[in-house]
């Protein structure tokens, strides 16, 4: 049986534990990260959905301090887009908005208002006694006004909600798998005509 | 190699280098659905080798290797499922070496070889290490980078590290460590090399170019700072030098710049303090060219954050001495690059005493010390111009007072007036404002002598005039807002202890003077007030009569005069006199009558040499006469003399108005509301009816000059004092003198109205409405009031 292939990536402001939440899906201990990723990190993970073989390739990017380096090319054939924040620093989930914005702007799926994306709200372990900046009522509140979009409060550090998460965005990447076959995507370029393999240019 | 080509050339080959991989692997998908192995690796091959194209900048083959990635990803899957292509993956292995270029060859090689690793049929570091040696056969910079970049990608999740599904024997952190160490030094070296291609015209472009290439070196950096497995000891032992030493031996300023920022940002706080020695060495080894301040800066950042994210480990900071070794270290690449500008050796400066303020504020010396490093390298420049480098010794001198909320502490700071003395006169004026500023802000108080001596060691910008040849006007208004600043600070100086307090006089007396006439108007008065407030002190406390150094009010006193007659000279006679009553009156109530005598004495010789204007004069006049009055010190004789230099000088006033409410004021002089107070009712009768001759004098004068009488109002006013005296039981103030003074008043009025008995005068209005209402209330006061009819 042949398996599919889901691009999945995650979005959001540096600092927010996007790569954190990765590494916890697959299987990681937590590790306390130090840094910002540096540009754009993969993990591919094989899972079974409905008695469906699927192949996850998940996009880890860097955050704000790469927000403009990250080529048109990356967001193309993305079946899935994951927004992050953190409930405890406001401006990340402000942020949200203009991350949803470059993603319909760079990828230009088909039909932007039903393309599946789901906002993770991160980091709902720390408190220190505080209360956390953003209500899930806000957050809900946001998901409504675009499309009615699935949201997740996680915690990378204590694994909360990070399983569910991702099996709800492999569903929905599954679901939004390009209908159009690969093939028919060539197709429409290449003449018919096989052209003759050009002569090598160089002998290495 | 790739010409000098216009950007609209570059989309072109681009454009074609992406129809090639698509129309090649339209064929191989075609392949893939057949399972046909051999037109697959053809394919894949063919279309593997757009990558070798030398026409794109590295931004464009970025876009053109993500075509292709995207491909291998299907490729992968392919292999992995031997149903479909027959092979077991170690002849798969074997077979896809058959490609007959290198860099098709090699993008196989990895695709495979990840499977391969899965398949755990082979050990990962076999494999791995198999892969990273083979990737040298690409020496080619940009395609060896972007070639190892995919090896690095598809190997990050199959690393032999603890906790891994790949994990092997006790050495398998070191195997996952050494592939990525090495991954990382050849991709290094490409790197470099890049800036070694083509003529030096095109040097500036090839520094961008080579700027956007090197997150996929750094990324190798990531990856090892997440490698699970790696502790302190390895990361000491193999990581770090290995790491270090290819960025100090690259000599390649961007690399080396880049790659240090990199390690302060992957790997953990701990594992930098506990290898601070061997960073900081990397540092003073890095290029002269190299920003290394920056990187310096970063580091420091990186560990004062950490201190303060928890007191534990603060012992961890001295069990590695970090302060001295950063500042040895900081030391040295001052001293190495000769030639970094001023700026950068102080922000430098800036950037580890933000580090000592925030891992060990209570480590004053600490503090000095880098001050005083400050000092000796701000004193090997002739002399201090750049304004940017001038705002960083700001920035290092603000740094204390923000951090310390008791503002003594930065003052204790030996070398601080020294870096102070380095910056021009308007920095130090700004300065010598924030330090105010941060006073008044923490509400501070400087308690001794010593420190009042530093502090204004340290204002002294505003003190006094700097540079004589400094013929700069500074705007009015600017000047008195930092004059008052100062006035406000010498309030904020207090000590309990009376000795002490009278030091702090001293000390901030001999620096005010040296202020010049400008300053002193601004600044004498708070330091009176000072003194003053000190001998009310002890007054109260029943001041013991202690030796010669004791603080005493005589000697108080005599400072304050010679303190103020310096502002006689300015000249500020208003001032001054001012001044000199107050002092009076404070040596009244000190029981001191020869001194408070001495006072007037200087305020009339004032009034009498100093005050010219007459406006001046009356408000001097009244200000005399309503010190007088309160005192009650005084002898016969002297007050005899004192109230008789009063009136007099009130009758000689130059407006008979003047005079007129000048002498009927000098009425209270003889008469004091309180059960010991004089009452001396036909002196105060005497001033009354001098005040009204004069009021007389001034109505005919007015008569003459305009025909008509002039207001009432004179002698509505004098009424007033009568009646106020008559109640006060002035025995000299008869119901007739009231009676005879109402007359006189309706007699102006009549003659200046006409024929008419109207009281158009509202004053006068109100005052007989007074009598009536205090006849009709009747009682012992409404009986005195009875002869006078109204």
């Amino acid at each position: 049986m042949e398996k599919t292939k889901l691009k999945i990536i995650l979005l959001g402001d540096s600092g927010v534990g996007k790569t954190s939440l990765l590494k916890r899906y697959n299987d990681k201990d937590f590790k306390q990260l130090h840094n910002s990723t540096i540009y754009v990190d993969l993990v591919t993970k094989e899972i079974c959905i409905a008695e469906r073989q699927v192949i996850l390739q998940i996009w880890d990017t860097a955050g704000q301090e790469r927000f403009k380096s990250l080529p048109s090319r990356f967001y193309r054939d993305t079946d899935c887009c994951v927004l992050v924040y953190d409930v405890n620093t406001l401006k990340t989930f402000e942020s949200i908005d203009n991350w949803h914005d470059e993603f319909i702007k760079q990828a230009n799926p088909e039909t932007p208002t039903k393309f599946p994306f789901v906002l993770m709200g991160n980091k709902t372990d720390v408190n220190n006694g505080k209360p956390r900046v953003v209500a899930k009522e806000i957050a809900d509140q946001w998901c409504g006004s675009k499309g009615n979009i699935v949201y997740f409060e996680t915690s990378a550090k204590a694994k909360i909600n990070v399983e569910e998460a991702f099996l709800e965005i492999a569903k929905k990447a599954l679901t939004n798998e390009r209908q159009i076959d690969d093939m028919e995507r060539y197709r429409s370029v290449v003449p018919t005509i096989e052209k003759e393999t050009p002569r090598s240019r160089c002998s290495c | 190699m790739r010409t000098l080509a216009g950007v609209e050339d570059e989309d072109k080959w681009l454009a074609e280098g992406i129809a090639g991989i698509q129309h090649n692997a339209f064929f191989m998908h075609r392949a893939l659905d057949a399972n046909n192995l051999r037109e697959v690796l053809k394919y894949s091959a063919l279309m593997l080798s757009e990558l070798r194209t030398s026409k794109l900048s590295p931004q464009k083959y970025y876009d053109l290797y993500m075509r292709a990635f995207d491909q291998l990803r299907q490729l992968e899957i392919f292999f992995k499922d031997e149903s479909r292509h027959g092979l077991p993956v170690v002849d798969l292995y074997e077979l896809v070496q058959h490609a007959g270029n290198i860099l098709p060859r090699m993008y196989l090689l990895c695709t495979v070889g990840s499977v391969y690793i899965k398949s755990k049929q082979a050990p990962s570091k076999d494999v791995l290490k198999d892969l990273v040696e083979m990737c040298r056969g690409v020496q080619h910079p940009i395609r060896g980078l972007f070639l190892r970049s995919y090896l690095a990608q598809v190997s990050r999740d199959k690393l032999p590290e603890i906790g891994s599904d790949y994990e092997g024997d006790a050495n398998t952190v070191m195997d996952a460590v050494e592939f990525v160490l090495q991954n990382f030094t050849e991709m290094n070296k490409l790197w470099v090399r890049i800036q070694h291609q083509g003529p030096g015209t095109v040097r500036e472009k090839q520094e961008k170019e080579r700027n956007e290439l090197r997150d996929l070196v750094g990324k190798n950096l990531h990856v090892l700072g997440q490698i699970e497995g790696v502790d302190l000891e390895m990361y000491k032992e193999t990581v770090l030098p290995r790491v270090l030493e290819q960025v100090v031996n690259c000599k390649d300023k961007l690399a080396q710049y880049y790659l240090m920022e990199c390690i302060i940002q992957v790997f953990p706080d701990e594992y930098h303090l506990q290898t601070l020695e061997t960073l900081l060495a990397a540092c003073t080894q890095l290029m002269p060219t190299v920003d290394t301040k920056i990187v310096l800066t970063q580091l420091m950042d990186r560990l004062s954050n950490y201190a303060a994210s928890s007191p534990d480990v603060l012992h961890e900071f001295l069990q590695v001495e970090a302060f001295a070794k950063l500042s040895n270290a900081i030391g040295k690449v001052i001293d190495t690059q000769l030639e970094m500008p001023i700026v950068g050796a102080m922000t430098l400066f800036v950037s580890l005493l933000t580090f000592t303020l925030r891992v060990h504020p209570d480590r004053l010396d600490y503090v000095d010390q880098v001050l005083g490093a400050c000092v000796v390298k701000l004193s090997s420049v002739p002399k201090l111009e750049d304004a940017r480098a001038m705002k960083q010794v700001v920035a290092l001198l603000s740094a204390p007072l923000e951090k310390y909320s008791d503002i003594v502490t930065a003052l204790t700071l030996s070398n601080y007036p020294r870096v102070m003395d380095h910056l021009d006169d308007g920095t130090n004026k700004v300065m010598a404002m924030l330090i105010i500023q941060s006073i008044m802000k923490t509400d501070s108080c400087i308690s001794t002598a010593d420190k009042v001596e530093v502090l204004f060691e340290l204002i002294k910008g505003l003190i006094k005039d700097l540079d004589e040849t400094n013929a700069e006007e500074l705007d009015e208004e600017d000047f008195q807002e930092e004059q008052n600043s100062v006035a406000r600070l010498i309030h904020m100086l207090d000590n309990e202890e009376p000795e002490e307090m009278l030091k702090i006089i001293c000390v901030v007396r001999r620096h005010l003077m040296t202020g010049g006439p400008r300053r002193l108007p601004f600044t004498v008065p708070p330091l009176v007030f000072s003194a003053v407030r000190l001998v009310r002190q002890l007054e109260s406390q029943g001041g013991d009569i202690a030796g010669e150094d004791s603080a005493t009010p005589r000697k108080i006193f005599q400072i304050l005069n010679q303190t103020i007659e310096v502002l006689t000279s300015v000249p500020c006679p208003e001032l001054a006199l001012r001044l000199y009553l107050q002092c009076a009156e404070a040596a009244s109530d000190c029981d001191l009558e020869p001194v408070a005598y001495e006072f007037f004495t200087q305020a009339f010789m004032l009034y009498e040499e100093e005050i010219a204007d007459s406006k001046a004069q009356v408000t001097a006049i009244h200000l005399i006469v309503g010190t007088l009055q309160r005192i009650n010190v005084f002898g016969v004789e002297n007050r005899d003399t004192l109230t008789h230099k009063a009136t007099g000088y009130s009758a000689r006033l130059l407006k008979k108005p003047d005079q007129c409410r000048a002498v009927y004021a000098c009425s209270h002089l003889f008469w004091v509301d309180d059960p010991d107070g004089i009452k001396d009712g036909e002196r105060v009768l005497l001033c009354l009816r001098r005040a009204l001759r004069i009021a007389n004098a001034a109505q005919q004068m007015a008569s003459a000059t305009r025909g008509s009488s002039g207001p009432v109002t004179l002698f509505v006013e004098i009424l007033n004092k009568y009646i106020y005296f008559f109640e006060k039981g002035n025995p000299h103030i008869t119901p007739s003198d009231i009676q005879s003074l109402i007359e006189l008043i309706n007699n102006e009025m009549q003659s200046d109205n006409g024929n008419t008995t109207i009281h158009s005068d509202p004053f006068f209005t109100s005052t007989l409405r007074y009598i009536k209402f205090i006849k009709q209330k009747g009682g012992l006061m409404g009986e005195k009031y009875d002869p006078i009819k109204l």
